[in-house]
């Protein structure tokens, strides 16, 4: 077996210079840091829009417009017409899971005076029949001249909560409206949402159309919607999956997500080069004195093994420090995007992919400058 | 068996050449050269004469381009690198001038380098450190960092270390020229008696006369070729 050099040479090289040991924690630690963001970032968006959809709705939208509830103009008469047209639609107590919805980016005037914008939804109580996850918490279904907000979207709007309670007085343009209520709505988009009366929204925004009207379906199959909108040429409908909707929003994010590990890695690279310089430069400082270990008759494979318990205790150490600092500063946070409110969330595989990538950067970026400085012969290295 | 003529090193036709870009530098040629057991040998000669390659040829640390090195029997020059290592660890202990301790190890911890190449109870490998730097007068300064000890005291740690594996060889580069005139009389009085009490063979390159004086046998080198001084 080959003989080791001491594990206390490779802790105490480890304190040797402690501006080497900062910088390389550092950019061990933001490696980390970044590649569990950029996960966290990416779970967080893929789960959300799963979350998102329920396989039991149909989406209306306007022909053209598939991609974008935004964007999508649907005749007010649509939500009647499908209510009477299309077959197999869950109901409850007589009332029917039609709800025509309009999707807005408002900007509006909070309490403190804050001014944000956010999405907004014009509602008819039907809503709450079909989107089954939402669960109003306190107080009601918004009334003319009410809202009922999501229960993040104090996030979203930049308030702090105690500002978006029942009661509290939201501006939008001349119109001052009333919180009735706070609504859940666990792990999807909607959560940072407020939701408002269909016709105060399509006053407010100035519009005669809806957005899109969503249909709950029991019983009733997708391709009977479909045949509804082929039906109903003169209505310009095009049906959609609600899951599908969302999934292709997911794909339409996948730019967003491909930046942000593009981001992530120039930032990790840079971190590396930097780290990587000052390895060269502080086991080029070394030449000599492993020179004379392997003179003593080590190995240059035991000084090569020692180099290596060194940088993997620091990669580990950088690793765990931005593990802990990705998740106090990161875990829970809101992401904002056009489509909705991310959440980011740290599940063991990103704690996991981010620990494994640090230590493997380290490991990895400390092979060079350990060869280069095992390299020169030892008569050269002993006389320099 | 003790000897005292025995032969420990024989090198024949020793010859080192170096390529330094398109030259060939050939800082020793055709040496010949026999170290008896015990001996206590000065090399002295100018600046690029060869005398650290000669060192390092003698040590294992270097090979020769042609020529034979036999110590105590073993053909040094056919080992290849890792026989080499484990060569060195057993038969040679090398001084340098600038004492090369690491800085992170303290005195005992680097004089207790080279037995940790050998399967020894650490109890032993405490007792052995110890008598090495008691030897070396030392003992006190066992824990010290050598950022902490003074020229003299690093050198002498330094001189622990080459000779607690307990080899027949000792060789020193300039083990003085870092030293003021009192501490370099100490580490030459300390060679001395290694090389007479304990038997050691040393050799050793100075620069130093006074150095010289205190070794056996002084040889010179020049231009790659040995000039024996008369003593
Ligand atoms: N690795 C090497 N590559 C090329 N040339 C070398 C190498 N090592 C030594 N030399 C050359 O060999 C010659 C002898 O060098 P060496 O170091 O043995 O001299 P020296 O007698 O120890 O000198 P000094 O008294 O300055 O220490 C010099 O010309 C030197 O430049
Ligand atoms: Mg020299």
């Amino acid at each position: 077996m080959m003989k080791l050099l001491p594990f206390s040479y490779a802790v105490r090289n480890l304190y040797r210079d402690r501006t080497r040991l900062l910088q390389t924690l550092g950019g061990g630690a933001l490696v980390v840091f970044l590649v569990m963001g950029a996960y966290a970032l990416n779970d967080g968006m893929r789960e959300t829009l799963r979350a998102s959809g329920s396989p039991d709705n149909i989406i209306l939208l306007g022909a053209g417009s598939e991609e974008s509830m935004q964007r999508s103009e649907v005749s007010e008469q649509a939500a009647g017409i499908a209510e009477a047209g299309v077959a197999g639609v869950y109901a409850r107590l007589g009332t029917r899971a039609v709800s025509p919805e309009i999707i807005h980016m408002a900007q509006l005037r909070m309490p403190g005076g804050v001014e944000a914008r956010g999405l907004v939804r014009g509602v008819t109580p039907r809503a709450l029949l079909v989107h089954d996850d939402v669960a109003v918490l306190q107080g009601d279904v918004p009334g003319p001249g009410e809202v009922m907000v999501g229960r993040l979207a104090w996030k979203r709007f930049g308030v702090p909560p105690a500002d978006l309670v029942p009661g509290a007085r939201i501006g939008f343009d001349d119109a001052e409206l009333t919180v009735a209520g706070i609504f859940t709505a666990p792990g999807t988009v909607l959560e940072s949402e407020i939701w408002m009366d269909i016709n105060d929204l399509r006053t407010l925004a100035q519009r005669d159309t809806v957005s899109a009207v969503v249909l709950r379906l029991d019983g009733g199959e997708p391709e009977d919607v479909e045949l509804f909108t082929r039906q109903r040429l003169d209505l310009e409908l095009s049906a959609i999956g609600e899951k599908e909707y969302y999934d292709k929003l997911a794909s339409f994010y996948a730019p967003v997500r491909t930046m942000t590990w593009i981001t992530a890695a120039l930032i990790a690279a840079a971190a590396v080069f930097g780290g990587l310089n000052t390895l060269y430069a502080a086991f080029a400082a070394r030449v000599r004195e492993t020179a004379t270990l392997q003179a003593i008759g080590f190995r240059p494979a035991a000084v090569f093994f020692s180099f290596m318990q060194e940088s993997l205790m620091t990669s580990l150490l950088g690793a765990l420090i931005g593990a802990i600092a990705a998740v106090v500063l990161l875990a829970d946070r809101i992401v904002y995007l056009s489509a909705g409110t991310f959440r980011l969330s740290f599940g063991p595989e990103t704690l996991f992919a981010g620990m494994a990538a640090g230590i493997l950067l380290g490991v990895i970026g400390s092979i060079p400058p350990s060869i280069r400085c095992l390299k020169p012969s030892l008569p050269q290295a002993l006389r320099d | 068996m003790n000897r005292q003529n025995d032969v420990l090193i024989r090198c024949h036709g020793v010859t080192k050449q170096y390529r330094k870009g398109n030259n060939l530098v050939t800082p020793l040629e055709s040496l010949d050269l026999d170290v008896p057991r015990g001996d206590f040998l000065a090399l002295m000669g100018p600046s690029g004469s060869g005398k650290t390659t000669l060192l390092n040829l003698l040590s294992g640390i270097d090979q020769p381009t042609s020529g034979s090195i036999e110590m105590d029997g073993v053909k040094v020059h056919a080992l290849n690198r890792r026989e080499l290592a484990a060569w060195r660890a057993h038969h040679v202990g090398y001084i340098f001038q600038l004492y090369h301790l690491v800085p992170v190890l303290t005195a005992f911890e680097n004089v207790e380098l080279p037995l940790l190449l050998d399967d020894m109870p650490r109890r032993e490998r405490q007792e052995r450190v110890e008598a090495a730097l008691s030897l070396v007068g030392l003992s006190d300064r066992m824990h010290h960092f050598p950022r902490e000890l003074s020229g003299g005291q690093e050198q002498r740690v330094a001189i622990a270390r080459a000779l607690v594996a307990d080899p027949p060889l000792l060789v020193a580069d300039e083990p003085t020229g870092d030293l003021d005139r009192q501490a370099a009389d100490a580490i030459l009085g300390l060679l001395h008696e290694l090389a007479n009490g304990q038997g050691k063979t040393i050799v050793m390159v100075t620069h130093d006369p006074k150095a010289a004086e205190a070794a056996a046998r002084l040889l010179h080198l020049e231009k790659g070729r040995l000039l024996e001084a008369v003593s």
